[in-house]
């Protein structure tokens, strides 16, 4: 009798347990493999080959486009992703024009730009091997509202954004004698937190016809998947993993072309956590149907 | 006369915006260019203004009241007053300095570092608690107590290890089988609801630019 009201007793207060112990739970199984990583090596899913294969195919003189439209409270998934893009456009040696559609994106840009460019211009022997602002990249900041630029920039990109983001006259800066508008644009890949692929696709690829892919957070992946499956983005990235698996692609491309450098891949070191993480939810879920339904058995 | 203004503005207007669209006419075009680059821009500037002005608003009249946690107001007045001033007159980082000193010994304050080391941490930290939630919450709620809870929970557990590398060691197709699901049932399901979404914003904005619906008035649209 007492074993039995015991038994009662502890799938009870399993069910009801201190929302505490679920923290720290949690909090320990992101922490420790952030502190003692394992390393996964993520393998490519298609979405992401797609983009990848779809920019390192790019002729020479078309151009990538960032677009940031995500703010430091996503910047865990999505600079991964803007850093790896960055890379791999440098490393094929393709010209970037970087813009930010939320204001908070404009710091991102700056710190993610000034991080890749130094990461090339430290291994660089001459001239035409460093990564030059104005002559390899350019960061034209941020404007409003979005319709404005979305669909300014197929006219004349210059006269969206008359100075760059460091007060540079845009029209004065060498790259931009070729990049005028989205003729010149290979892919614009907009990394957003919210609709704004949605608004790309609508104002910029239905008005110009200009090539999009999207990286956008896990959350809202399933979001874009009618769009990737029309046609309409070349590829996306999805959430950590997605940058973990362009990381992968853009390392290898790298140490094909003998750039075997080994670089700090972010989204790759996340994985391990973000594992845990998932294993440990999926725990949590079933412990508590376990609870759920042994309390409703004895209930009857 | 202060109704029909406003009703008479969006008419013009939204008839505008729209028919641009189907009309390549040189003139029509360069009009409508104006009306995107430079009357746009000149509202949105105002915007910006009413907002920094409604926010400070709020904030010194929830300090004059002593509202509930009055304090934390004149953090976000101290923080917009001291990023502006940083940031319209601090220059961007020690590279391109400004007319304002932004720096004390080798200490730097310009507008980078305090959002490198400010904005983002915070920003980040709000975002990275979600996972905390949804950890507390999928062991409190998600119950396969219905056979479509049951699908729901399998779909999840199958996102959810299709979605990080260890899925793939533990089964090969997992991952494959998580795109799919993504790629086929979800995309059905999203498409029907994207369509219902889109005709609702079309009715609701031809019933804005015909003036039948009022509510963005003010006054409950009388």
């Amino acid at each position: 009798m007492r074993t039995k009201g015991s038994a009662r007793d502890f799938w009870a207060r399993l069910q009801s347990i201190d929302r505490r112990w679920i923290y720290l739970v949690v909090w320990l199984v992101v922490m420790v493999p952030l502190i003692f990583p394992f390393r996964i090596r993520p393998k490519a899913t298609p979405p992401v080959e797609k983009l990848f294969e779809f920019i390192d195919a790019m002729p020479q003189e078309k151009a990538l486009v960032l677009s940031i439209d995500y703010g430091p409270d996503t910047q865990a998934e999505l600079q991964p992703m803007l850093v790896a893009l960055l890379r791999h456009a440098f490393a094929t040696h393709h010209k970037v024009g970087v813009l930010a559609m939320v204001l908070t994106g404009l710091g991102l840009g700056e710190n993610a730009l000034s991080q890749v460019a130094s990461e090339f211009n430290a291994r660089a022997a001459t001239h035409d091997d460093s990564i030059v602002n104005g002559e390899d990249y350019v960061f034209w900041g941020w404007n409003t509202p979005y319709i404005t630029v979305m669909l300014g920039m197929g006219e004349n990109i210059s006269k969206v954004f008359p100075v760059d983001y460091y007060g540079a006259k845009t029209e004065s800066l060498p790259l931009m004698r070729h990049l005028k508008n989205y003729a010149d644009v290979g892919i614009l890949v907009s990394l957003a937190s919210s609709s704004f692929p949605q608004a790309w696709i609508n104002l910029a690829q239905t008005q110009f016809g200009v090539k999009l892919g999207c990286g956008v957070t896990a959350v809202s992946a399933a979001d874009f998947y009618p769009y990737l499956n029309s046609g309409q983005f070349s590829g996306m990235l999805g959430g950590m993993k997605g940058a973990a698996e362009y990381e992968q692609l853009v390392e290898e491309g790298m140490a094909k072309a003998g750039e075997n450098w080994r670089l700090r891949a972010r989204g790759t070191e996340a994985m391990s956590s973000q594992t845990a993480a998932h294993l440990a939810i999926i725990l949590f879920i079933i412990i508590g149907n376990i609870a759920f339904f042994a309390n409703r058995r004895r209930k009857l | 006369m202060q109704r029909r203004i406003p009703l008479i503005l969006v008419l013009v207007t939204g008839i505008f915006g729209a028919l641009t669209f189907f009309i390549p006419h040189r003139t029509v075009q360069a009009a409508d260019e104006s009306m995107r680059n430079d009357v746009q821009r000149i509202i949105t500037a105002f915007s910006l203004v009413l907002g920094v002005g409604s926010i400070v608003q709020h904030h010194l009249l929830k300090i004059r009241r002593k509202a509930e946690h009055w304090q934390y107001s004149y953090v976000t007045i101290a923080a917009i007053a001291i990023s502006a001033i940083i940031g319209v007159f601090g220059g961007l980082d020690p590279a391109r300095p400004g007319v304002l000193p932004t720096h004390i010994g080798s200490f730097s304050f310009h507008i980078q570092t305090l959002f490198t080391n400010m904005l983002v941490p915070l920003g980040a930290t709000m975002f990275s608690l979600l996972a905390f939630f949804m950890a507390s919450a999928a062991y409190r709620a998600f119950r396969a107590r219905t056979v479509e809870a049951t699908l729901l929970l399998a779909a999840a557990f199958i996102l959810m290890l299709g979605a990080v590398p260890l899925g793939r060691m533990i089964f090969g197709p997992l991952p494959s089988f998580a795109e799919w699901i993504l790629a086929v049932p979800n995309t059905a399901a999203k498409r029907g609801i994207l369509f219902g979404v889109q005709l609702g914003i079309f009715a609701t904005s031809l019933k804005i630019v015909l003036g039948i619906e009022r509510g963005w008035l003010g006054g409950g649209g009388k």
